[in-house]
Formats: structure tokens, sequence, C-alpha cells
């Protein structure tokens, strides 16, 4: 099978994934206990306008039409209108979203740049001292609960030292003209700092193992004894020989810990009321907003079924041994 | 001045149980244009002594003493930097296993051109271009496909890709650590021819290591038999595969077919090598050596020069006269030498 | 290396030749073959001080689980009333460990519960949850992947296609929506886990599966006439058993942390102590802000270290399963 073939068929797998996620959703939030509309319709209406606003929402019509319905919305990407704010999902999506990426992100890109330099440094030291703390503070990064990390976090620099914002993502009535505007300024980033950091700590500790185990098979491989025969600069093997070859494994692991760092951004947000997709799927959850709920999980789903789809793909690219049969 | 001479060399690993001596004191010398063979078991400390000579010991192995004089400087004695310098550009390596000792995720030209570049840096792309479609033409590969990646060669090829990169800076020495084990027999014996007639055009020395004596008959001028981390016997190839002097040597010889006698049955050596961490007294091979007496499990043997040959036997000067009928006979060597005492008693030189 | 030389065969071969052998002797033999090998890896992942200290930590923590109403003062959720007045402990009471003179050894909650019972009860939530959802998510896990490894073709195919869409759901998101769905208590959030996380486990499974088809002595089984499930199970799900260990014990650390996860955010049993719920409720009296850290930082400890003694047993199983990372 050819190299296109296999993108076809992955594309086809991706598409069939996602909607699987869909209809599993649209099943799960009409099997919710407690009627939704009572948070739209108020008791006080006449039953005329109870009716008309069931009506609008579509929730009258029977279950596989409504279920027609939301498959032709999701196509184009329309989720439909919040329950509680009116306001259509898209736009909770567009404010929220961003914000869980910029916190997702920066903590992502400098925990991999960290985790994967120290685990290629790990797994070439292997047996020094170096080595073995590196393993265990990885070990404990992952072991302990980020959130609690956060709630100490939080406790020592916030309540007790007073050097961080309890919460938020910027201070009460800042002011700032655009998404970008609001990333560069020095409040935004005072607040972003704790979180980021704890979730750096975190995500750091997989790649750091991943990366250091595969250095260890990679070094065991006779090319290395050669590249050192060659008479290349430690660093030079170090780097661009074993690392490069031990990256290969890690490529993939990050897409799609990136995916589920994104899923997993609930908690962290919770902790530090970031304002962020993660939270407010939780939120929209707790009120029975299905619309919201759902939005934001097929947007989370989503995130990680095109991030392992990406996974798929680069490997081609970097292992030039891979065939696609 | 000889190209190379390992002088008194100790190489040693360091193990849970304490140093394992698994280079002890060899010597020999390596003339310009000269081709020795290493032969012995696998554990005998060949590959470790390759290693300590082109200069790429694992963390734990470390050179305890002697001398590795190569055009007179002595390597032991150099810094990283003046080593590095050496790699390659003079000695360079066609590696144990062809399947992997290329980098998976470079292209041929690439791995050549790496090496080229960091012994001369400031060489031209059509300059290294020109060194790698020589080199390939040199080893029978097309120079087109010097841009395919490793795994889109077959085994043999790979192999030949490896000989073209440790020829590409010409270099003075060449270590061949069993430079055709993974092949089979046809390509083996293809890629040994190519070998020697490239050997002639560049003139570079080379030292095969191997455990297949074959090998070495094919290539060699002269061999050098490594026993448990010591020289056995060192001399012409004629000579040592003719006429031995060490018991081993005439064991070793017995366990590969030979092309003059192809009738007779090829016997293996009863026995494991000894351990390397506490050797025992005496001459290494005793234990297995079915000629051995109580001298040779307390005294170790010296240098016996023969019939222009060197061999660490404490009877050399006997197997002649007494010892050679015996150890001819293919039963001699079909037990080991703590299950013949129990049986016979000693049977040895006097 | 034994672990290889025991994948590399049948441990029941002996088992098929003695076919007349009454159907309960085969199963005493059975047992006793199971019983073996569950002893020859256990002598082998004791080896390891680190595993020695993790396998400490879990049977500290069985112990306290088990001894809970012993250990703990108070039940979990009695509000504690000062003196015979019967008024409600106004905010907290501090730890007698800091020297308050009270008998409550980490103090109290806001709500007047005793935060040393809590924590100890909150153990037998804590390895509630691991244990369940490890034993189902690896037994299903193992279960699907060995079906769809040995079978192969349409039904490998389906499988697997339910493994890629489970893949595609992410944990916390997905269980909170189930947990929301149910209905909040611990068996829902039990429940929701294992749905979700037999997939790695299956994964494992079914690629060791695939590799021990094709070895000679299930080849021979297959000849012989043996059923497909007397292949299974005697011949393939020996030989998986310690990737279900290993996906076993790293599932307890897994379902832990998403538990404490789910309570954290507030969808945790009510009726229920846990360490998460614990932490929930700290938030929400604010103890970060008055600095009440005796209420906060235990119930984080005993999951840090429940956790980490999982890791560290299913990396010294990973050790001694794989001989490349040694």
């Amino acid at each position: 099978m050819g190299k296109a073939s296999f993108v076809v068929r992955r594309t086809l797998q991706l598409v069939v994934t996602l909607w699987a996620v869909g209809t599993v959703l649209f099943g799960l939030f009409r099997l919710m206990p407690g009627d939704p509309t009572s948070y739209v319709v108020s008791s006080q209406m006449t039953q005329e306008a109870r009716r008309q606003i069931i009506e609008s929402y579509g929730l009258n019509e029977p279950l596989y039409v409504q279920y027609i319905k939301f498959l032709q919305n999701l196509v184009v990407l329309d989720f439909g209108q919040s329950f509680h704010s009116n306001q259509p999902v898209t736009q909770v999506i567009a404010t929220y979203l961003p914000n869980t990426l910029v916190l997702m992100l920066t903590a992502f890109i400098a925990a991999y740049t960290i985790g994967i330099t120290l685990g290629v440094l790990s797994g070439w030291y292997r047996g020094s001292r170096f080595e073995r703390s590196t393993v265990i503070t990885a070990l404990t990064a992952r072991s302990v609960p980020t959130f609690y990390v956060g709630l100490i976090v939080l406790w020592i620099f916030g309540a007790e030292l007073g050097v961080i914002p309890m919460s938020g993502m910027t201070s009460l009535g800042t002011q700032n003209a655009g998404f970008w505007e609001m990333v560069f300024s020095v409040d935004f980033l005072q607040h972003l700092l704790a979180p980021a950091l704890v979730l750096g700590f975190y995500f750091m500790g997989y790649p750091l193992l991943i990366m250091r185990s595969s250095m260890l098979e990679v070094l065991s491989e006779d090319f290395i004894d050669v590249c050192r025969a060659k008479g290349l600069k430690e660093r030079t093997i170090m780097f661009k020989h074993a690392a490069r070859n031990a990256m290969l494994p890690v490529v993939t692991a990050a897409a799609i810990a990136l995916g589920y760092a994104v899923g997993g951004s609930v908690l962290i947000e919770t902790v530090f009321a970031w304002p962020g997709i993660g939270r407010e799927m939780v939120r929209a959850v707790l009120r029975r907003d299905f619309p919201v709920a759902q939005g934001t999980f097929i947007v989370l789903a989503a995130t990680i079924i095109i991030l392992n789809f990406v996974a798929d793909l680069a490997y081609g690219y970097l292992d030039p041994r891979v065939t696609y049969d | 001045m000889s190209l190379l001479e390992v002088e008194d060399l100790e190489v040693y690993y360091e193990t849970e149980d304490g140093p394992a001596q698994a280079v002890d004191g060899v010597s020999f010398e390596l003339e310009e244009g000269e081709n020795l063979g290493i032969v012995g078991e696998s554990g005998c400390g060949k590959t470790t002594l390759a290693k300590s000579i082109i200069g790429i010991l694992p963390d734990a192995g470390y050179v305890n003493g002697g001398e590795i004089r190569f055009k007179g400087d002595d390597l032991t004695d150099m810094t990283g930097a003046q080593r590095r310098r050496l790699k390659w550009e003079e000695i360079s390596m066609v590696a144990q296993s062809a399947m992997n000792s290329l980098d998976p995720v470079y292209t041929i030209r690439e791995q050549i051109v790496e090496a080229i570049e960091t012994h001369r840096p400031g060489t031209g792309r059509t300059e290294s271009t020109e060194i790698v479609t020589e080199m390939f033409e040199l080893v029978g590969l097309d120079p087109d496909r010097a841009d395919d990646y490793p795994h889109q060669f077959s085994g043999g090829m790979r192999q030949r890709a490896m000989i073209a990169m440790a020829l590409a800076l010409e270099p003075s020495l060449i270590l061949a650590d069993e430079p055709t084990t993974a092949l089979d027999v046809i390509m083996q014996d293809q890629i040994l021819k190519r070998m020697g007639k490239i050997q002639d055009e560049v003139n570079s020395s080379m030292l095969v290591i191997t455990h297949d004596v074959s090998v070495v008959a094919e290539t060699c001028d002269r061999v050098l038999v490594m026993y448990a981390g010591k020289v056995a016997e060192e001399g012409p190839v004629e000579e040592i595969f003719g006429q031995p002097y060490h018991p081993y040597t005439i064991g070793l010889k017995r366990a590969f077919p030979n092309i003059r006698k192809p009738t007779q049955d090829l016997l293996s050596i009863a026995g494991y090598p000894p351990e390397l961490v506490d050797p025992p007294t005496g001459c290494r091979f005793a234990e297995r050596c079915p000629m051995a007496t109580d001298r040779c499990r307390e005294e170790e043997p010296e240098a016996h020069q023969m019939n222009g040959l060197r061999s660490y036997c404490h009877y050399a000067e006997d197997i002649d006269t007494e010892l050679r009928p015996y150890a001819d006979n293919p039963e001699t060597w079909s037990q080991t030498a703590a299950a013949r005492k129990a049986e016979t008693g000693n049977v040895g030189g006097d | 290396m034994a672990q290889e030389e025991q994948s590399g065969r049948s441990i029941f071969t002996d088992l098929d030749d003695g076919s007349t052998n009454e159907q309960v002797d085969k199963w005493q033999r059975t047992a006793r073959l199971w019983k073996e090998t569950l002893i020859e890896q256990w002598k082998m992942l004791t080896d390891e001080l680190s595993v020695k200290l993790s396998l400490f930590v879990v049977a500290a923590f069985v112990l306290i689980a088990i001894f809970a109403p012993l250990i703990a003062p108070y039940p979990p959720l009695q509000r504690q009333y000062q003196g015979d007045a019967g008024i409600l402990i106004e905010k907290w009471a501090d730890p007698s460990l800091l020297g308050a003179d009270n008998g409550y050894l980490l103090g109290t909650t806001a709500e007047g519960f005793d935060i040393f019972s809590q924590l100890v009860y909150g153990t037998r939530a804590a390895l509630m949850v691991g244990l369940i959802a490890a034993v189902f998510t690896a037994g299903i896990g193992t279960l699907v992947g060995l079906v769809a490894g040995y079978y192969g073709g349409k039904v490998d195919d389906a499988l697997m296609r339910v493994v890629d869409f489970l893949y595609g759901m992410p944990l916390l998101p997905t269980v909170i929506v189930l947990v929301a769905v149910l209905g909040p208590n611990l068996w829902n959030i039990i429940l929701a886990l294992i749905i979700l996380q037999w997939r790695s486990t299956a994964r494992v499974i079914r690629s060791q599966a695939l590799s021990l088809r094709e070895r000679p002595f299930v080849k021979a089984a297959e000849v012989a006439g043996a059923s497909d499930w007397h292949i299974i199970s005697r011949h393939l799900a020996p030989n998986v058993l310690p990737m279900t260990f290993l996906y076993g014990s790293f599932g307890i650390a897994w379902a832990i942390l998403a538990e404490a996860g789910v309570s954290f955010i507030g969808l945790g049993d009510p009726n229920t102590v846990s360490w998460g719920t614990m932490l929930q409720a700290s938030r929400a009296y604010s103890a970060l802000q008055f600095g009440a850290w005796w209420w906060f930082v235990p119930p984080g400890i005993c999951i840090g270290l429940l956790v980490i003694s999982g890791f560290l047993i299913g990396r010294g199983y990973e050790e001694i399963t794989n001989p490349k990372l040694q």
C-alpha cells in the first residue's frame, strides 16, 4: 500500500471516529437526568411561551430528527446556542479555546524542550547520579496530581507569600484591546506563570522517561560506535545521531500527549480559575447546558483525534524506514 | 618504524565482581600495507583490542597499561581532541554488523560527507560528491544510490557502503571487525575479493578481526591468535595454519572446514574459555588443552620463536617431535582436560 | 532470562497429552501451574528495593483501609461539637499535632469533620477505586486483546475500531460527562473509568497475541484440534500475564488519580469521603486563603504516595519483562 492510500484510509478513520464521538455524546446528553429546559424555561411562563422556546431549540421533535439535525450541524460546525446565555456555542468556543491553547502550548513547549533534553542527557550519562535524580523527579512529577501541585503552589506563593495572583487570567478590571495584546501584557504573563509551571512540571516527566529509555536502546546500536570511530564530537553524536534516532517514539508520544493535555485541561483550569475550554465544559455539564457541553467536548475530543492522526503521518516523515502496509 | 606497534597492552572492564582482564599483555606490530588477522573465539578480547586501538572503548572499559603506538605516537597518551583528529582520517573501521552500523535516519551520502567534513572542514560540495562517487565505484556500488537510506540497501550493499565510508578519507589503517559475518557465503567471498583489490589500490594496512579462520586465510599476511585476552600464537598465515606451534591454534584450525581436506571432520574444542575477572594462573588455555601438564597450570608461558612464528606454549619446541601426531588425532579434542585427567591421568610432554 | 523462556513456550504444554486424566485432576494441575507462574513473577519483582518499598506502602494503605474503623477516632462524616453545649465548632479546630488541646490529630474541617478520620476512611475509597478499576480494565483489556489478536480479520478490525474510538475520548471530560449522566457516586466513577481505560491494555495485549499465535506451540495445538477457547485460555493467556500485571498496576495509579480529579471538580460521591472530595471541600471553604494546610496537604501526599508506589511497581515489573531497559 502506498503513502497516498494510507493517508486516505487514515482520513476516513478520522471521520468515522469523529462521527462516533458525536453520536455517543448526543446519546449521553439526552440520557442525562434533569430537564434541561428548566434552565431555559422559567416556571412563570405561559404554556405557549414555554412551548415556543422548546420548539426553537428543536427539543420537541422526535429523537431521530434531532439526531439528524445534530449531525448536519456538526458538519458545518454549528453546535447550537447555549441554554444558559443564548450565545452561539461556536462563539463560546472561540472565547475559551484560545485561552486553553495559550496555557497548554506554553507549558507543553517548555516541558518537551526541557524533558527531551534531560531525557537525552540521562540516557547518555546512564548510571550516574544525574540520571537517578532526573528519573525520580520525573516519576514524582507524574504521580502527584497536577491540581494538587496547583493548590500547593497557590497556597505557598499566592496565599502565604502573595507573589502570584490567586485566580484568573487577568486582573479584575483590566481592559485589553484584543487577544494578542492581552497575551503580551505583563499582567497576563503574571497570571500565566504559575499554572504553566505546574503543568509544565507534570508534562515534563513523560518525554523524559520515554526519551531516556529510547536513548538507552539507540546507544547500544552499532552505528553509535561507528560515529565515535568517525571522530565526531560527543555532542554531535549525542544530539545529531543518538537523540535524532531516539526522538521517533517521543514525537508520536508528544502529538498524542498534547491532545490529552488539551483534553485534561479541566483540572488545572479549575484550580487556577483559568477561563479555558475545559473549565467551561465542566460548568456547562454541571448546569445542564447541553449545547455548550457538547460543543466544548467535541472540540476537546477532536483535538485528540486530529493530533493522533498528525502523529501517525509525522512518523512517516521522520522515520525513512516506515512503510505503509 | 612500524605503522602500528602494540606493546604489553592491558584493557580492563569494570564489572561488579572486579576488573575483567579482557586484553592482558598483548604485543604485536603491523607494517605499512600489511594485513594482520586477529582470530579467536568470541570473548577472547579481539573486539576489545580493536576498540582500544580506534579509541571507542565503552564507558566501563579502560586501558590499564601498555602502549599503542601509531606512526610512533602513543595513542594512550593523547588527549581526546588529538585522538579525534586521527580517527577515520588515519584509522577507520568496518563495524561488526553491517546491518546496524549505519545510522538509519541519514542517507549514505550524508554519513560519508559527515566524515569528510568533520576532518576536512571547508571541503566543497563538488569535492565531497566526487569522493562519494569514487568510493561507491571502488566498492562496486551504483553512485546514483548514494542518496538512499541504509534500509533501502541489502545486507551486502550495506556492507559495501560501510567499506566505502571507511575508505573515504584514505586512512593508513582500517580495522575490520567481523567484516563478513552477517553475510551469506557468496556475498562474503565477493566482499573479501573486493577488499583485497581495493587494498592494493589505496595501500592501507588492515587489521581483520574475526572468529572465522577462512576469512583470515583469504585476506591476511600474518595472523595473531588470541585466547582469553592473551596472545597464543602469532606469525605468517601459511605458517600458522600450515604448521602451528600452539595447541589452541591446532584445535581452532580443526574447527573450520579446510578447503584442501574437505573430508576432514569438524571439531570443536570442548569446554569454555576461563573467566576474565579472576583468570587462572599459568597458561590460560591449560584447562581445555589436551596436552596440559602441571607446569602449564602454574607457570605462565613465554614466547618461543619457532620457524618464523611466535608461540606462547611451554612445549612449543616439543610440538613437532612429540605432540603433533597426538594433537592431529580428532579424539584428542573431544573431551575436556578435566575429564581426560580423571580418565587416563596426566598426558603430556614430559 | 526466565521471562523469555516462559514466553517461548506455553506453560501448559504438558497438560495436553494427558487428556485421559479426569477433569478434576486437570483443573487441579491448571491451578498449580498458575500458582507457580505467579510465585515466579512475584520473586523476580521483589528483587528491587524501590519495588519492595512500594509494596510496603501499598500494604500499609491496605491495612489502614481494612482497619479504618479501628484507626479513625470518629466516623468520617460525623460532625464534631464543641464541649457539651452542642455548638458546632466555629470555623475549624486546629490540629492537636500542632499543639491544640482538642484531640483532633489533624484538626477538623470547616464542616466540623475530623480530618484524620476522613484521611483514614479516604484510603478505602482510593483503594476500592484503584483495585476494582484496575482489575476490570486489565481483565477486559486482556480478554479483548486476546480475542482480537487470536481471531484477527474482521473481529480484530471491529474491536480495534472500538479501541480507536475510545482513544479519541478525553479521559477526564468523558468521565465527568458519564458521571453526570449516571449520577455522582463512587461506583459510577469506577464504571466510567473501566469503560474508558481498558483501551490501552487491549492494544498492547493484542499485539502480543498477534505474535504469540504464530508460535509453534499454538500452531501445534490448532493442528491437534484444540478449541479456540482452549488455546486462548491455556496457551495465550498465561503468556501475556506479565503485560496484564504491568497494565494492572499502572491502572491502579491512573484510576486513583482520575477519581481524585473527578471528585475535586465536584462530581464526587457526596456520601463517601475520598481524598479527592476532601481536597474539593477544602477548596470550597477557602482553606487555602486561610492557610489551613493541615486540611489539604495530607490527602495530596496520600494520593502521591499510593500513585508513585503503583508506578514504581509497574516500572519494576516492566524492567523484568523488558530486558532492554535494564
